[in-house]
């Protein structure tokens, strides 16, 4: 548990009636890659969500290494931490969007840079040294200084990979990352990710990307309905279910 | 063989790709254009050579000193009233799209206020505001007040003037930016959030500039707006730009050429604002995104 980056426990989330996410433990370790899998509606997403505070959980807790994310405990009560040190929280959780969510009025160096520099306090050039290097890995330091509306979705999304490590995040989480993207720039994509995979990156994906998630994933968590059915790694998930409806799914995914 | 079978018919296509298309003819629109620029030729005719127009006299007022003061005077007015109505504006709707029921109302409450009261009732009764509260200072009820002063001694009908158009600007311009902050994608917001931004960075860094594009537009609208506005001061004895010239003409008698001098004045003016506005919009990157089309028939 020690070396434990992320600790969901007992996380319970609601939507008006529906009950979104039942009761989820889930632990993520340095240098785990945890996969997220399910079918649609099954709360992968919000639980990522979750997992840096942009869902606030109706009941349970994450923990952040060892402290609270988000609340401090108040009796028999978590109280809301001020939106501070929230933000001081959320600066060592990286996060990847669906739809990228680059910044349009900025290029792709600024959009990388804003946040190392704002909030982190360092200097331009050190923060446009290290842009240069991840703009280097991800395969784009040729389009710098594009718009976003200049890039491809691929181009975009890895961007906004670049933009989240520029905070050097001790884990980051991916939601649905190639998603959005038309088939051609899948590939991309995930090549960048399988890379971030090799480097020893702590990340949690959630993925429809099956062959993805088996080629990279030490660990995978199938959602089903609020709760977690089962885990194991993927080969295990889709050659010996331990469930019908993760047999199902997997059916139909495959 | 198809090329057999339909060849005269593909001679006819062959033919047909020869051609090269012009547009329909534009008969209406020669028209339309001809009786525009008729009536314009008369309507410019009808002043040029108006004995009531005296043009010397135009000239000779344009830059009178009183008539500069005037200008200057309405200037102010504006711009002081912008920044007190763009800044409370951008409170409001803060406050609007706050999380806490009773901000929310109070903007709502204050918007409605601001938005139905005509300006000039506004500029009427802050005017004579000192006959609704004769001190003004920091007081609880039952108390004795801290650093009352003389209400009459502080509002001047110049800071009546601003008070006025700022809330009534504020509340409107409120408005335009709650609408063009919503209109900043969610994501943004949560991309900012991600990111370890705190509230205000994510504004005035991420939300804000985007919103921006959408509610310039809207907003140069309103600063025209006021700046013609702003000629209603004359009720209440500011000497702006109209309340000069009518000062003027009301010794000499010469009501339209000073009337005049009044239109080329405030013609220069907006004219100016115009051209920044069209400056600024371009700074934010709109043409960056330009495309032209045409979604609807042309009437003419």
């Amino acid at each position: 548990m020690s070396d434990a980056i992320l600790d969901a426990v007992g996380i319970t989330k609601r939507f008006g009636k529906d009950t979104v996410l039942d009761h989820v433990n889930l632990t993520v370790r340095r240098g785990d890659i945890v996969c997220l899998l399910g079918p649609s509606g099954a709360g992968k997403t919000t639980l990522l969500r979750c997992l840096n505070h942009l869902e606030k959980p109706d009941a349970g807790a994450v923990f952040l290494e060892n402290e609270l994310l988000g609340y401090r405990r108040v009796g028999n009560s978590l109280v809301e931490l001020p939106p501070r040190l929230i933000a001081q929280q959320r600066q060592r959780v990286g996060m990847v969007f669906q739809s990228f969510n680059l910044f349009p009025h900025m290029t792709a160096l600024e959009n990388i840079i804003e946040a190392p520099v704002k909030v982190k306090g360092l200097s331009k050039k050190e923060a446009t040294d290290h842009a240069r290097e991840l703009l280097d890995s991800v395969g784009l330091l040729n389009k710098a200084d594009s718009t976003p509306q200049q890039l491809s979705g691929g181009q975009q999304q890895r961007i906004a990979i670049a933009r989240a490590l520029a905070m050097r995040p001790e884990v980051v989480l991916f939601d649905e990352p190639t998603s959005a993207l038309d088939p051609e720039f899948v590939g991309e994509v995930l090549a960048v990710m399988q890379k971030l995979a090799d480097e020893g990156t702590t990340m949690v994906i959630v993925t429809h990307e099956i062959g993805f998630a088996r080629e990279v994933s030490a660990r995978a968590v199938f959602m089903e309905r609020g709760r977690i059915l089962e885990e194991g790694t993927v080969a295990s998930l889709t050659d010996e279910p331990q469930f019908e409806r993760t047999r199902d799914f997997f059916a139909k995914v495959l | 063989m198809p090329v057999l079978e339909t060849g005269t018919t593909d001679l006819k296509r062959l033919a047909l790709a020869e051609l090269s298309t012009r547009p329909r003819p534009a008969i209406g629109r020669y028209v339309a254009a001809t009786v525009a620029i008729i009536i314009a030729v008369l309507f410019i005719w009808s002043l040029a050579v108006n004995e009531a127009v005296d043009w010397s006299d135009v000239g000779r007022y344009l830059f009178n000193p009183r008539v500069l003061d005037g200008v200057v005077m309405t200037l102010q007015i504006t711009v002081l009233s912008l920044l007190i109505g763009f800044s409370s504006g951008l409170v409001i709707a803060l406050m609007r799209l706050s999380q806490s029921r009773i901000l929310q109302t109070i903007a709502v409450v204050w918007v409605w206020f601001f938005r139905a009261v005509p300006v000039l009732v506004l500029l009427i009764l802050v005017n004579n505001i000192a006959l609704l509260y004769p001190q003004l200072g920091l007081g609880l009820p039952g108390l004795p007040m801290l650093f009352g002063v003389d209400t009459k001694t502080v509002i001047s009908p110049f800071l009546a003037a601003i008070v006025a158009f700022g809330a009534n600007e504020g509340a409107y311009a409120s408005e335009i930016f709650r609408s063009s902050i919503k209109s900043v994608h969610q994501g943004q917001f949560e991309a900012a959030k991600a990111l370890g931004m705190g509230s205000v960075r994510m504004y005035w860094r991420i939300v804000l500039p985007q919103a921006m594009r959408i509610a310039v537009p809207p907003l140069a609208n309103n600063t025209i707006n006021m700046l013609k506005g702003t000629s209603l001061v004359s009720y209440i004895g500011v000497s702006d730009l109209l309340y000069t010239t009518q000062s003027i003409y009301a010794q000499n008698y010469k009501v339209i050429p000073l009337l005049l001098v009044a239109c080329l004045w405030y013609l220069a003016m907006v004219s100016v604002l115009s051209i920044a506005q069209s400056l600024i919009e371009r700074r934010l990157g709109f043409d960056r995104k330009r495309r032209v089309t045409r979604a609807a028939e042309e009437i003419f």
